[in-house]
């Protein structure tokens, strides 16, 4: 019987090639190297600190932190990216298609324009928090109304998108109107940054991260009936309203805790995905853990180039991940564009 | 012994506006193979759907193997009933095997881990559907009528009783058509899998079911065998065309034609019609008129109208008066001569009001003329005159010998009858 089950699971892996494992192999091995080579990157120079100093201990718990922090933001949003994509069907979902970083981005612009003395700098990410969470909220009934019950996938991204433009103007107002220290925070909020906010931020952040992924992994079966669309995923005897309203939930938790963490890191919710799923195939079963690692590993890659390349100097890292990010992907999707999406 | 496979009693179902199915009752019984067939537009789809529990019927019972639908799990639904779409539309570049193996997802855990028994599965009806060869190519890659196998191959691996097919084959080429076909009358004798198929085609439905349910806005026209369905006088009432059906020879399938040739003859009769209409109630008729071979003219309407319009752009000939004006003198005039050099006149669904209902006594003159006069039902209920004039003089025209019309197909068959004579 045992032997049997080794059986079928070579009968499944059929698609994963000779090719597609041993890419699988380099990419996996290759994870805890460049995790490593991160923690060695750093303004204060290259290589391991000296740890025996108390400045050295603390650049290097520093630059884990600023590791932790990318991790989890890095997975969170390309794993939301892919989830949105299967639920939309759409290769250009990500993470903030249905409003989640505009909702974030007023919620923090309020907090930081409003009570700069009277919030503490804590208080910004669990405000950006909540309002991403009612954004969604908003969207996902405005849609359900518009289409009358189960929104469907165009009214999603319609409302998304109008309450996002919504939210930028408003945006935009406020900081036109901001003095120029406001305006200076708040820019470098949206910019996005892992510098560590404190402890505990990171743990409850990572825990939420590793609960949504959990749930991400447990649905991923499910997701690859759901590309054939609401209809198909019916048929074939899942409750799709269910799958999709859990899928939505997850996505957005993700998204919402990523953007309070580190502010709005563009790219890598849109890319990793779609070249996780050129490298490796779309079954979710497999592109949901892989995205989650390629993500995160990408995103801590990126950040320790940000702080290194300029230094002393600090680049934003959302201007790595797309600069650095993008030919580099590009060339791997140039060859596996087909694999990648078929429209 | 056999139970009934789908049965619908009293289901009125439909979209948040629209109310699609009316009541609508009926069975079908296990082991049966049904053709589902009606005009576009007349809910086979809404039907189909409704039955798969996609939508929530606004009232009456629907039984799965005898088992309420509102009480079925999802996955012992997909045990019991499979529905293969029109066309699966994959963005993703799954491959073949990967695809089918959706088929299984609704008995997989929590965790959607695929037993070695599934994957048997999977394979059987892959080898089923003679798709095995295409396993690591890309769903999207093949050809229509390869995807349509692969989506028959998943809709087998979910192993139901019963398979509805949403007409899925209508697209496929001849030799593809068969092909699917014969696996699906492999399936119904072999298996016993009751199989309800929502096709155009007339012909090959009758050549390969049991049974036939016709369709007809939202109701069930008639249910019954092949040969008590496929009637000239049913079909062309619901279809709204003349058809006629006679006996293959050579296979003794019946066989549906639509009468083109007579068509054809009878173009070259061109019998004058004038048509009495306004406000785009002469559109359809103008439209089917001219279709059927007669040589039309009309008015009076009024310049902007929308039927002016619709009579200039089918190049009929059209008396005309001014904008939002009531009829003239002179323009009478023109519409009577019209009306002398015409052999019938109909009048369309069009309201009466004081401005127009100078129209209605066109018909009057045509009757006095010895014309064939065809006035519409209803038009008490669109007359805006003044003592409701229109429906005294409609009235006193049907005594005087004018005929009444309900459908544009009634009317067309009055004409052609009378034209013959």
């Amino acid at each position: 019987m045992q032997r049997k089950e080794i059986c079928a699971d070579n009968r499944f892996t059929g698609r994963v090639r000779s090719k597609e494992r041993f890419r699988m192999i380099l990419f996996l091995g290759s994870v805890p190297f460049l995790l490593l080579l991160s923690l060695l990157l750093g303004p204060s120079g290259i290589g391991l600190p000296d740890l025996h100093s108390t400045s050295g201990q603390a650049i290097l718990s520093l630059r884990a932190g600023r590791v932790f922090t990318g991790l989890i933001t890095g997975a969170a949003l390309a794993a939301s990216g892919a989830l949105f994509q299967a639920i939309l069907r759409n290769p250009l979902a990500e993470p903030y298609v249905l409003g989640v970083s505009g909702g974030a981005g007023l919620g923090a612009t309020i907090a930081i324009l409003g009570g700069s003395g009277m919030i503490l700098s804590s208080g910004v990410p669990v405000v950006a928090f909540v309002s991403a969470i009612i954004t969604l909220l908003a969207v996902y009934l405005i849609a359900s109304r518009g289409s009358g019950g189960q929104p469907s996938v165009y009214s999603l991204i319609l409302s998304g998108v109008i309450v996002s433009a919504i939210c930028s103007s408003v945006i935009m107002f406020l900081v036109s109107s901001a003095s120029t220290e406001g305006l200076h925070n708040v820019i470098w909020w949206m910019l996005g940054s892992l510098q560590a906010s404190d402890t505990s931020q990171q743990l409850f952040s990572g825990s939420l991260v590793a609960v949504a992924l959990l749930g991400a992994w447990v649905i991923s079966p499910r997701l690859n009936a759901l590309t054939l669309g609401r209809e198909m995923a019916h048929y074939q005897g899942l409750n799709a309203d269910l799958l999709i309203v859990a899928s939505l939930l997850l996505a957005t938790l993700l998204a919402a805790t990523a953007v309070s963490l580190a502010g709005m890191i563009g790219f890598v919710g849109l890319i990793v995905p779609h070249v996780m799923r050129a490298l490796f195939g779309p079954d979710h079963r497999r592109l949901i853990p892989l995205v989650s690692i390629g993500g995160g590993t990408f995103l801590v890659l990126c950040d320790a180039l940000a702080r290194t390349l300029l230094a002393p100097l600090e680049i934003p890292v959302g201007v790595i991940t797309a600069l650095a990010g993008g030919p580099f992907f590009l060339m791997i999707l140039q060859n596996r564009m087909k694999e990648a999406w078929i429209g | 012994m056999k139970r009934t496979a789908l049965q619908f009693t009293g289901v009125s179902s439909g979209y948040r506006h629209r109310k699609v199915l009316d009541n609508v009752s009926f069975s079908v019984e296990e082991g049966e193979f049904v053709s589902l067939t009606g005009p576009n537009g007349c809910g086979k789809s809404t039907l189909l759907k409704t039955a798969a529990a996609l939508l929530k019927p606004l009232s009456g019972k629907i039984e799965l193997f005898g088992r309420d639908i509102r009480g079925i799990s999802p996955s012992s639904r997909a045990s019991l009933l499979g529905v293969v779409p029109q066309k699966i539309d994959s963005p993703m570049a799954y491959t073949v095997y990967e695809t089918v193996m959706n088929g299984r997802i609704g008995y997989a855990g929590l965790r959607g881990r695929f037993s070695p028994a599934d994957h048997d599965i999977v394979e059987r009806s892959m080898i089923y559907t003679d798709v095995l060869k295409f396993r690591e190519r890309s769903f999207t890659e093949l050809s229509g009528g390869e995807q349509q196998r692969v989506a028959l191959a998943m809709v087998l691996a979910q192993e139901p009783e019963m398979i509805m097919l949403d007409e899925s084959i209508s697209h496929l080429d001849i030799n593809h058509r068969q092909e699917v076909l014969q696996i699906l009358l492999g399936l119904n004798r072999e298996k016993g899998i009751t199989i309800v198929l929502v096709s155009h085609d007339l012909n090959l439905s009758a050549s390969i079911s049991d049974r036939f349910l016709l369709m007809e806005t939202g109701k069930i026209a008639r249910a019954g065998t092949p040969q008590e369905v496929l009637e000239p006088a049913l079909l062309s009432r619901v279809y709204g065309c003349d058809l006629s059906v006679r006996r293959d020879p050579v296979s003794g399938c019946l066989e549906v034609t639509g009468s083109l040739d007579t068509l054809r003859r009878r173009r070259k009769l061109g019998a004058a019609v004038h048509v009495v209409a306004g406000g785009g109630s002469g559109i359809e008729l103008y439209r089917r008129l001219q279709i059927e071979g007669f040589e039309v003219t009309t008015g009076v309407l009024n310049r902007l109208d929308s039927d002016a319009e619709a009579s200039r752009a089918l190049d009929i000939r059209t008396v005309l008066e001014q904008p939002f004006s009531p009829v003239g003198g002179d323009a009478f005039r023109q519409a009577v001569d019209m009306v002398e050099s015409c052999d019938f006149l109909v009048v369309s669904q069009v309201p009466f009001g004081t401005g127009n209902l100078i129209n209605l006594r066109l018909a009057e003159v045509a009757l006095e003329k010895g014309k064939q006069v065809f006035l519409p039902s209803g038009i008490a209920d669109r007359d805006y005159t003044e003592g409701k004039a229109a429906n005294s003089l409609s009235l006193d025209l049907f005594r005087k010998g004018a005929r009444l019309w309900e459908s544009v197909h009634d009317l067309t068959g009055m004409l052609h009858q009378k034209t013959d004579q």
